[in-house]
């Protein structure tokens, strides 16, 4: 069962501008709780602030590109 | 004949034994037989493919050959753009969509003189599936139709199984190359992010997208991956550096290679099949035995890699698709849409954060195979499950063999590595650190040939052609399962019949002779 109540869950739904039947809604919140563990893996790492991400804006390609 | 390799098929145009032609017109009868049963064509393109084989024989028969590639049948994962041919990613979203050029990787196996024999199935935009809700059924695994091929390189893991092409295209996000080419029991490499070009290619999640070869054979996927890999500079992940020989060091020992083991893997995180286990302590013991040294290595656990591939691939591919989700959402397939809007319950500080945890992942991985050359793994936890038994969830639940690898974009292949008890094939997964390809090949190819399992092919692959086609005409329909009993007859019978053929002589008589006079 997921840890976002039902009522939380139609919010985040809302805020998607996505339109859901009843057994959709349903369903999906099922997928949620497995989705939830995930989200807890990659927010909780103590990690320091200045830890970048693996992705890195590189603005020497851009220059190449356009040569 | 028999299903050739590419390597094979390439010395017998070479030698002049085979035509393109020949070759091209033996996989159109295959799949006019077996395409019903296994539906791994969206659309077949007979006219080209044999204008296509034409001019590769007259190619040859002028001596002006482009290589090994040249005349050799292969498809595309319905996700690569060919112009003038529909693309569809498998979707109602793009049904009729017929783009004006082709991808970069199209364009360079088409220089290089393969035949295209038309549009492979793929998972709905390289992602749902199996789903039985879109305008095409999903392909069916060759070795027993009613059984998964895995995906979303699915049809193009059934067509190469099944003998109907010598190799294609897939593309790979968490494992979609990897997996098909486990569950078909093929081989099939995803490369090191940014080694192919992806121009063309219809994305699923930017940063994890990987375009690749699945073949029979190791060789096979070396010399697809020869012409598929470059430099493109109208891909931002493209990587300018020189393309080496992949096939340079087939054939070497592996003597004095450091191989790890994270046994953890799929021992503990996702325990596998007594089958698969069996694949890995095979592959282990093969290599060591010609020399190489064993280790084991503790690696983060796959639940890691599988959290933060999740969260960036639903991300990206949620920001690719919301303008069609939010108007079309019904239109898209439910497992594709079930599982994609969840990307879009995500906050961005999520994103971000998967994001840095993806680089932690790949300083972890780097630092814990310091001293090692090579990783082995599962390719996936069993054999392939029953098709109409796929609970919605499991990709959730469970975390992939293949998600390191695109986490960390290490070229990674899966290699059969044995059948388990329902007959269907498991597979070893092999990777190399990145640009590490040849050394990839070397490994893999090692361990391939010190096993017998590259001589068996699905049954129904080796069934003559005109069984399913036989049967069409005389108005039967047969279940899948049914198709696979009538074909294994059918195979014995073709072999007793050419037996017979061999031992008679030319004036032989037959035993009932016309008789005259006639009685009466």
């Amino acid at each position: 069962m997921a840890r976002t109540s039902r009522q939380d869950f139609e919010a985040l739904v809302r805020r998607a501008g996505v339109t859901l039947s009843e057994a959709q809604l349903a369903t999906i919140h099922e997928g949620w709780s497995y989705v939830e563990p995930m989200l807890d893996r990659i927010r909780t790492h103590g990690r320091d602030r200045a830890a970048e991400p693996a992705h890195v804006f590189r603005p020497e390609i851009y220059v190449t590109e356009t040569k | 004949m028999h299903t050739p390799t590419i390597a094979e098929a390439a010395a017998l145009i070479a030698a002049r034994k085979i035509s393109p032609v020949e070759l091209t017109q033996t996989c159109l009868d295959r799949i006019a037989a077996l395409n019903d049963t296994l539906h791994a064509f969206i659309v077949v393109t007979p006219e080209r493919a044999l204008e296509q084989a034409r001019a590769a024989e007259v190619r040859m028969m002028k001596g002006e050959g482009r290589g090994r590639l040249d005349g050799i049948p292969i498809a595309h994962k319905d996700i690569y753009q060919t112009r003038g041919i529909a693309t569809t990613a498998h979707s109602k979203m793009l049904k009729g969509w017929v783009p004006e050029t082709d991808a970069v990787t199209v364009r360079s196996l088409a220089e290089a003189g393969t035949v295209m024999l038309g549009k492979l199935a793929t998972h709905e935009f390289a992602f749902g599936g199996p789903s039985f809700d879109l305008p095409w059924p999903p392909a069916r695994n060759p070795w027993n139709p009613d059984h998964f091929t895995s995906g979303s390189s699915s049809g193009t893991g059934a067509a190469v199984a099944a003998g109907l092409i010598l190799g294609g295209t897939g593309s790979d996000t968490g494992g979609s190359i990897r997996g098909p080419a486990a569950l078909c029991g093929i081989a099939g490499i995803k490369p090191t992010y940014g080694l192919c070009p992806r121009t063309g290619i219809l994305p699923l999640a930017y940063s994890l997208d990987h375009a690749g070869p699945m073949a029979w054979t190791v060789e096979d996927c070396a010399l697809l991956l020869q012409d598929m890999a470059g430099f493109d500079p109208s891909d931002p992940g493209s990587i300018d550096r020189p393309v080496p020989d992949f096939t340079a060091r087939l054939g070497q020992s592996v003597k004095g290679l450091r191989i790890g083991v994270p046994r953890h893997w799929h021992e503990t995180d996702s325990p596998v099949a007594d089958s698969v286990q069996k694949g890995i302590d095979d592959a282990l013991a093969i290599w060591q035995a010609q020399g190489a040294e064993i280790v084991e290595v503790v690696l983060p656990s796959l639940f890691e890699y599988q959290a933060a591939n999740f969260v960036i691939l639903t991300s990206e591919a949620w920001a690719l698709h919301e303008p069609f989700m939010r108007t079309r959402f019904n239109d898209y397939g439910e497992l594709l849409r079930d599982r994609m809007i969840m990307g879009s319950l995500m906050s961005s500080a999520d994103y971000v954060q998967a994001l840095r945890r993806r680089r932690e992942l790949c300083q972890l991985t780097a630092a814990a195979t310091r001293d090692i050359d090579i990783l082995v793994t599962a390719g996936a936890p069993s054999e392939a499950p029953r098709i109409d038994d796929m609970p919605k969830w499991t990709n959730l639940k469970n975390p992939g063999f293949t998600n390191p690898f695109n986490i960390t974009g290490w070229p990674a292949m899966c290699v059969c590595s044995g059948y388990g008890a329902g007959g269907l094939p498991v597979a070893i997964q092999i990777a190399a650190k990145p640009f590490q390809e040849p050394l990839l090949f070397q490994v893999a190819d090692a361990f391939e040939k010190a096993t017998p399992h590259r001589a068996r092919r699905p049954e129904l692959a080796t069934a003559p052609a005109s069984v399913s086609k036989g049967l069409a005409d005389a108005g039967l329909s047969l279940s899948p399962a049914d198709m696979a009993g009538v074909a294994e007859v059918a195979r014995e019978l073709a072999a007793g019949a050419a037996a017979m053929r061999d031992r008679l002589g030319y004036a032989q008589e037959p035993a009932a002779a016309f008789h005259l006079p006639m009685g009466g």
